[in-house]
């Protein structure tokens, strides 16, 4: 059930976005970050994986087979990639949504069971208040809510999220991560979430992966990879790891 | 916030299944009713029982009612109701791939292009088929207005051609024929131009029932095609990105659409000429009765523009009685305020 990336490149036409990058396996249940500046190529990572962009070299792993290889309706239902800048204007409720992206891997009929799961869903991210509102009304921190339940709601083996968090206050961060990291590993799913907050990174992850214009800088727990020097020059700013009175970590950094 | 259990959100999606159900088949009642009094509604002022009868038995009331109703009035009330259909249809999907409410037929240039293919026609004879004698004008438009769809079709497998650059694509295209059409009609003769206008005024006198078994085989084909992707439809709604990450083939799909959307526009235009408008109706009521689930919005779309147009057709034979105004004057000048009027009424509780 673990995933393993070897020898990746992809990129978009002649240009090269990724160049042989390489990731040790991860193990089932962990949540790992994916962490680096803009366009370093977490999102061309991403899409790689979910299969919206075929590599040009490399394998990806999952539980044993390649996913490069794999049928799109297969990869669907084991790889669910949330992409970023969320929002629509279909005439479509949060339910609905949900159930849409249920039903693109299983027959034309809704079953009673499918229904559930949605249900079950919704109630884990906290969204049943807003179940029957459209998802065109929703705030920018909700619809990123919704995107996340039309990810876990397929039970997937691997969630790709990309900057989960962006639209959200503070406190739907920590909840939102929370329930997301705590469903996750009790299914034993990995999740691969591209964050740009280090300190949020600090506190959800198992382990966190730097990027650097298309490959890996540094591979390790939290508190290894955030104490790099190579962690500040890879952003242009100078960093230095801290522990707080609480004891959690936190990245201080100046320009 | 409150948590609502588990079971009352079941129950309510269930619910919602059977309200928009029930709102399907009374749309279908209507349709039934209006296709009813459309083949009653005409110059020569029969009453309904005698149409019944002859309805029930074509000779009843003697040969000449026969033909009339049978000959004349069936045919064109089963043309509106086909025609109206493949527009709507064809408008919903075009909304649908291309993301735009704006989309239909004749926005995206297909009407324009099939007029100036009857223009070509009516003012130079010329044929883009050989020997086909009077079916000229009908077969040039069809030929033109697929062509027009196929060029939209091409143009989607370019890269970096996305949703908004083929409604572009289509706009300039509409301004390219309503060019030609111009240059069409300042060539005609007098006697050219006023079959030019008439054409493109929209009828449903052209009718005939090799063009209604035609359409009617088109519908039977293209509707369960879309039928079959109508999940992978709905998730592309969500936005390409969203659809693809769910393991929809947003190109393929496309294109497989635009082929339904190329045969139904292209058909129905040439059927009636250059209608506006059912196109656009038709899937922005059904999108505010029952949300965009195409498994109800899509038939919703075909009823509502089969009703539009069949509507279209009873007041064009009553407003004025012993004239039969063209279609596509009614649809525009009563059917816009109608239409207006539903959207700013209902914006406000929209998924109820």
């Amino acid at each position: 059930m673990s995933l393993e990336i070897e020898n990746l490149s992809a990129g978009y036409g002649a240009k090269s976005v990724l160049r042989d990058v390489s990731i040790e396996p991860i193990q089932p249940g962990s949540f790992v970050g994916l962490i680096g500046p803009n366009a370093a190529g977490k999102s061309t990572l991403f899409k790689t994986i979910s299969g919206a962009l075929h590599p040009k070299a490399g394998a990806i792993h999952l539980a044993g087979a390649n996913i490069v290889k794999m049928g799109r309706k297969r990869r669907a239902q084991a790889v669910a990639y949330m992409p970023q800048a969320y929002g629509c204007n279909a005439l479509l409720s949060v339910f609905e949504a949900v159930l849409l992206a249920l039903k693109q891997t299983s027959g034309w009929r809704v079953e009673a069971d499918q229904l559930n799961r949605v249900s079950q869903t919704l109630a884990k991210l906290r969204l049943s208040h807003l179940a029957d509102r459209g998802i065109s009304d929703l705030s920018g921190g909700q619809a990123q809510m919704v995107a996340v339940a039309q990810a876990l709601v397929r039970s997937p083996q691997l969630v790709l999220l990309d900057e989960p968090t962006s639209a959200l206050d503070l406190h739907h961060q920590l909840s939102v991560l929370g329930s997301v990291r705590n469903e996750m590993r009790a299914q034993g799913t990995i999740i691969i979430a591209a964050l740009h907050d280090l300190n949020l990174a600090a506190q959800f992850c198992d382990r966190l992966i730097l990027i650097r214009e298309g490959q890996v800088l540094a591979d390790g727990l939290p508190e290894d990879v955030l104490a790099l020097e190579a962690l500040g020059q890879t952003y242009r700013v100078t960093t230095s790891l801290e522990t707080t009175q609480r004891g959690s970590l936190f990245v201080d950094a100046t320009l | 916030m409150t948590d609502v259990p588990a079971e009352t959100l079941r129950l309510g999606y269930s619910s919602l299944t059977r309200k928009r159900m029930v709102t399907l088949l009374a749309v279908a009642l209507c349709l039934i009713l209006s296709f009813i009094l459309d083949t009653a509604t005409g110059p020569g002022g029969y009453s309904l029982q005698t149409i019944a009868e002859v309805l029930a038995d074509p000779y009843a009331h003697g040969a000449r009612l026969k033909v009339i109703v049978w000959d004349y009035r069936i045919p064109v009330a089963l043309t509106a109701v086909i025609v109206g259909a493949m527009l709507a249809v064809s408008g919903a999907q075009m909304q649908t791939i291309l993301n735009n409410p704006l989309a239909e037929p004749f926005t995206l240039g297909v009407s324009a292009a099939a007029s100036f293919g009857a223009a070509l026609a009516i003012v130079l004879g010329v044929s883009v088929i050989p020997a086909i004698g009077g079916l000229l004008v009908t077969v040039n438009s069809f030929v033109f207005a697929l062509g027009t769809c196929g060029i939209i079709l091409l143009a989607t497998r370019l890269k970096g051609v996305g949703a908004e650059t083929m409604i572009l694509f289509g706009i300039a295209i509409f301004f390219t024929f309503s060019a030609l059409l111009s240059l069409m009609q300042y060539m005609a003769s007098e006697d050219q131009l006023s079959r030019i206008v008439f054409w493109m005024m929209g009828s449903l006198s052209r009718a005939s029932w090799d063009k209604i078994a035609l359409g009617a085989l088109l519908l039977a084909v293209t509707i369960p095609f879309a039928l079959m992707r109508t999940w992978a439809m709905t998730a592309l709604r969500m936005g390409e990105a969203s659809a693809e990450s769910m393991g929809v083939d947003v190109a393929r799909l496309r294109i497989e659409m635009l082929i339904s959307i190329s045969l139904l526009a292209a058909t129905a235009v040439s059927f009636v000429g250059a209608v506006g408008f059912v196109g656009l109706v038709g899937p922005h009521i059904a999108r505010l009765l029952v949300g965009e689930d195409q498994r109800f919005f899509l038939p919703l779309s075909a009823l509502i523009g089969a009703l539009a147009m069949s509507l279209t057709s009873i007041i064009s034979k009553t407003v004025t009685p012993g004239v039969i105004y063209p279609i596509g004057i009614i649809t525009a000048l009563i059917g816009v305020p109608v239409f207006v009027s539903i959207i700013l009424t209902t914006r406000r509780e929209r998924l109820g």
